[in-house]
């Protein structure tokens, strides 16, 4: 008898029950992924180093002996292991396409032979790529998708009087150099190719080496690398590890993104079980009243859901796999993701679907036991439920009927469109603070913290900067460089000065304690240019500002007093500001322009500024980037496009922002449509009365649509008014691990108050009216037989 | 003067493929300001007569001409407006929109209507005006859960009467009601007969019917007698025993 009404029960509410499943199938398909993402990015990039094997320390050389390092590895006793690869370390625009045309790339590219790499290189299916032959290569970074390349295309390496023509075989994700903020294209090349380049005498100011270093103790190797020469690049694992953080910053958001999703399933998924149970309370009183016990009742539905719930969860979990892909896609194109459990995450995911859904029905039927048989028969009768008010009276409303029943209903049983606000609001916010960060991204809203303010950013033509790079070895001759490009642009009418900043590996010592830290130092410039958020700004050599990250790995404030060797001399100097700065991942020293630095070992530079003297509007310093570009300068940029450069992400959080948007799209038709045809079934009846009573479909469809648009409309005001603290709240935190924790944000007030909410608002007005659109299966006769 | 002819309905519903004749060849008249008890055993089609006479189903063949209208051929539209402007309903289950007062529920079809230009404060004190001549003025604010069955019913009544329909469909109107409630209501329901509305109703209860003009006696899906309540019983007991007699010579 109990398996009959079951049985029964099951076929009998179709509709319900298909709504049901459809939600278990979307709770279980968010939680099952969400659960899988969450724990791969949280254990991202130590994932991807350990797989490649990086090692604790990396160490970048440029030294034509490649022997720099060899009595440091062997004499430092914390160095527990290494491992080391030669490369030729060649101008950034030294590779060219088919027509001869240099490929867009902005640092130096690193070209070693693939046999010998110690590095574990990953192809896009994050397999070990084939070995190469002579004439063909992998590229890492973004080149190959910058520069719209593929698998097959030719390009020529040209470097020193060597050129080599080159069959891409395709990219190749590469742990040291890959992520977005280091920046740096590799070439893996065949060893006979290596050889034909290293044979070229042109090129032997070329040669490095990569050290990938495992050890204990960082901070002695750190230590141990102070006196080292030709140092172009040492850091250790975690500042590996932070290069990627606007690369997990899409992560974090995927990651957001389930959890957010996990919390709207359980949400949407307790409402319509609570409302379902409801809607059967006038069998369960039948039930009662013929003395069924309670225990039995409950056991019916909660068997009942229980039924609903495995054959709504396997099929969510099937689908939790290409969906938890699709999440996890943009983030997984750079870096090899995943985790030791597999798909055991999303079994146990869809196993706490299953879990929960059984918990929301014992407690949705907990009411079983308090009503009695004539509460539970009249409440199903009628459709009352207990204390309901109606909010609004039709005498003191204005508009007309449908606006009036959609507004009332609102008011009158809140608790009951909460859910639904809460889902859209939820991901409506997500959309928007991510809109907010791509906003600030794409302004110039972080440039202080990769270089002073000026009019343009540029890179040199490929023979000056060649000249500059390898010739100039002297103030004297940057300066008359410089000189003679102001001369240039003075000829050309654009009275300017130019100026850049170079960077140092310098030794600091602390007390007893040795380290080696990147030194930003201005040429052409002074600390006026620069901004600083405490103290004041060093006024002579003897002084230095340093950033928070710096003050604390060294434990100094400002007052304190450290030695640096600056190169061409030691001083003991002052800290006197704090600056924030996302060069080195905020690991750097500001110095004085008159600090006698080695003008010849600077380890990297900025782009050349440029800052015009007359004055032009924005506009115009537009028009003098086009004219300039291509003669005078290889690449002219503004402050927002050398922000984005500097950044590199931005073109990835845009998608993922798209991608966001479009889940959010996702849930809103679903939710919309689900919740709907929940709302329909309930009022079956109230609709069925008011056709017999006359009124036309059209009315009753106006009823249901303007209702999801005002809900729709509450998420996004919601939404739009949180996701300003929101942003500061979620994203002040992550690039304060860049570097800058001060951070003004862009809001686009277009956007965020118009544009996106109306999307969302319009998506659901749309999906409320096809949904509606079932109420027509709704006849005036339904009155005779709604029982 | 008939209000409403209805000529050969047919109403066939299809059951598990299964042919189901629930109304045979039905055919009456119902004249201006009368007011008919449809009676009959449970499942002999008495529903689905008043539901497809008043337009809210579809008959399967026949024509029922309202006015001079046979409203068989009105599309879905049509019959809407028909039932807003011209008829009204009560049902043996006191439906009403949940989140509304009791007189927001009355004036609801008022508003609705394109024919009544009366302003809604007019409209809302034709509303109250109905609920204090059917005894619920008091309820007017109340929600539906916080009224009786007689109240609510009532209620319903005056819903049907907002906006003056030319006749009133009762489906079982005293059903769900206790003795007392469902003499309250048929009296007001005769009253408004007596004011010129015509009631076509369909009822189990003899005491009921007997407060009718005509009753019509339907057996499986055909109308197997027609009384006419003999115009010089004048009390309500004489009514109800005359009627019953006739019902137990049909073996009701």
């Amino acid at each position: 008898m109990f398996l009959r009404i079951l049985k029964k029960d099951l076929k009998r509410r179709k509709t319900i029950n298909i709504i049901m499943v459809l939600f278990v199938i979307l709770a279980s398909m968010f939680v099952s992924s969400g659960l899988n993402n969450v724990i791969t990015v949280a254990n991202g990039t130590d994932y991807y180093l350990d797989q490649a094997g990086v090692g604790d320390y990396v160490v970048l050389t440029r030294d034509s002996e490649r022997n720099c390092l060899d009595d440091i590895l062997d004499s430092t006793d914390a160095i527990s292991s290494y491992a080391i690869e030669n490369i030729v370390m060649v101008d950034s625009r030294s590779l060219y396409d088919e027509n001869d045309e240099i490929l867009e790339n902005s640092n130096s590219i690193l070209v070693q032979s693939y046999e010998d790499s110690k590095l574990n290189f990953f192809d896009i299916n994050n397999q070990t790529p084939e070995a190469l032959t002579q004439g063909h290569c992998y590229i890492t970074g973004s080149f190959i998708r910058d520069n719209n390349l593929s698998s097959g295309d030719c390009i020529t390496l040209k470097a020193g009087n060597t050129e080599i023509e080159l069959i891409v075989d395709g990219f190749v994700k590469d742990a040291f150099l890959g992520s977005d903020f280091m920046g740096n294209t590799r070439v893996l090349i065949n060893s006979e190719d290596l050889r034909t380049l290293e044979d070229d005498e042109f090129n032997l100011n070329m040669f490095g080496q990569v050290c990938y270093i495992f050890s204990d103790d960082v901070d002695a190797v750190n230590a141990a690398f102070s006196s080292v020469d030709n140092l172009m690049f040492s850091a250790p694992r975690s500042m590996i590890k932070m290069a990627y953080v606007m690369d997990m910053i899409v992560a974090f958001v995927v990651l957001i993104l389930s959890v957010c999703l996990m919390i709207v399933s359980f949400v949407v998924l307790k409402f319509v079980i609570n409302l379902t149970i409801t809607e059967e309370y006038h069998e369960i009183g039948v039930m009662k009243a013929i003395g069924i016990s309670n225990f039995k009742i409950r056991s019916l539905y909660i068997i009942k859901y229980l039924i609903i719930a495995i054959v709504g969860s396997i099929v969510g979990l099937l689908l939790s796999f290409p969906f938890g892909e699709l999440l996890i896609k943009s983030v997984t194109e750079k870096m090899v993701l995943g985790n030791s459990f597999g798909c055991a995450l999303n079994i146990v995911g869809s196993l706490v679907v299953i879990l929960s859904i059984v918990a929301f029905a014992y407690a949705s039927t907990s009411k079983i036991k308090k009503a009695t048989p004539v509460d539970a028969i009249r409440s199903g009768q009628t459709g009352e439920r207990y204390s309901r008010k109606s909010a609004l009276k039709l005498r003191k409303f204005k508009a007309n009927i449908p606006s009036f029943m959609a507004i009332n209903d609102i008011l009158s049983n809140p608790k009951r469109y909460m859910s639904v606000v809460v889902a859209f609001a939820f991901c409506t916010m997500f959309v928007l603070i991510l809109v907010n960060t791509v906003s600030t991204m794409k302004s110039d809203s972080f440039i202080d913290t990769f270089a002073s303010r000026s009019d343009l950013y540029v890179t040199l033509t490929q023979e000056e900067d060649k000249e500059a790079t390898y010739g100039y070895s002297t103030r004297e001759q940057w300066e008359q460089f410089f000189d003679r490009k102001e001369q240039e642009l003075e000829d050309l009418g654009m009275p300017s000065e130019i100026y850049v900043d170079f960077q140092y590996q310098c030794p600091v010592t602390v007390g007893e304690e040795e380290y080696m830290i990147s030194c930003q130092q201005g040429f052409g410039t002074t600390m006026d240019d620069y901004a600083f958020y405490e103290g004041v700004a060093p006024s002579s050599p003897d002084e230095i500002a340093i950033t928070p990250q710096i003050a604390e790995k060294l434990g100094v404030e400002i007052g304190d007093t450290v030695t640096i060797n600056y190169g061409l001399e030691t001083r003991n100097v002052t800290v006197s500001a704090y600056f924030q700065t996302m060069n080195q991942l905020g690991e750097l020293i500001r110095i004085h322009e008159d600090a006698k630095t080695d003008i010849s070992r600077w380890s990297s530079k900025m782009a050349f500024q440029v800052n015009f003297l007359d004055n032009p509007s924005k506009e115009e310093i537009i028009r003098r980037a086009d004219e300039l570009e291509g003669d005078v300068f290889f690449d002219c940029m503004t402050s927002e496009e050398y922000q984005i450069e500097c950044l590199g992400v931005v073109p990835t959080m845009e998608a993922v922002q798209y991608l966001l948007l479009a889940i959010t799209l996702l849930v809103v038709i679903f939710v919309t449509v689900l919740m709907e045809r929940s709302f329909i079934s309930d009022e079956t009846k109230e609709i069925a009365i008011l056709k017999a009573i006359g009124f036309k479909n059209s009315r009753i469809i106006s009823w249901q649509v303007i209702r999801f648009g005002i809900v729709a409309f509450i998420a996004a005001v919601i939404a739009a008014a949180l996701s300003v603290p929101m942003t500061h709240l979620c994203i002040t935190p992550i690039f304060g691990m860049m570097g800058a924790s001060n951070v003004d944000y862009v809001i686009d007030p277009l956007k965020i108050l118009l544009i996106y909410p109306a999307i969302i608002v319009a998506m659901t007005v749309i999906v409320s009216f096809f949904t509606s659109l079932v109420t027509y299966e709704i006849k005036s006769s339904n009155t005779a037989n709604i029982e | 003067m008939a209000i409403i002819e209805v000529k050969n309905l047919c109403k066939t519903y299809v059951v598990n493929k299964r042919q189901n004749n629930v109304l045979k060849n039905v055919s009456f008249k119902i004249d201006k300001g009368e007011m008919v008890a449809i009676m009959g055993p449970s499942g002999c089609g008495k529903s689905t007569l008043l539901y497809s006479v008043s337009g809210m189903d579809r008959a399967t063949s026949g024509e029922v001409v309202f006015e001079g209208k046979d409203i068989t051929k009105l599309n879905e539209t049509e019959l809407t407006e028909l039932r807003l402007d011209k008829m009204g309903f009560i049902f043996q289950q006191m439906y009403m929109m949940k989140n509304l007062s009791i007189l927001d529920n009355i004036v609801l079809p008022a508003i609705e209507s394109k024919k009544d230009t009366t302003t809604k404060k007019e409209k809302i004190a034709r509303a109250e005006e109905l609920m204090r001549k059917l005894g619920i003025i008091e309820v007017a604010d109340n929600d539906i859960n916080e009224v009786s069955g007689g109240q609510l019913q009532r209620a319903c009544i005056c819903r049907s009467m907002m906006n003056n329909p030319e006749i009133l469909f009762a489906d079982e109107p005293t059903g769900a009601l206790n003795r007392q409630s469902s003499t309250e209501v048929v009296e007001e329901m005769r009253k408004l007969n007596k004011e010129g509305t015509t009631i076509m109703m369909v009822t189990h209860d003899a005491k009921v019917a007997a407060k009718c003009s005509r009753v019509l006696y339907i057996i499986d899906g055909r109308i197997e007698g027609e009384y006419i309540t003999p115009s010089d019983l004048q009390d309500d007991k004489s009514r109800e025993r005359s009627l019953n007699n006739w019902l137990m010579e049909l073996g009701y």
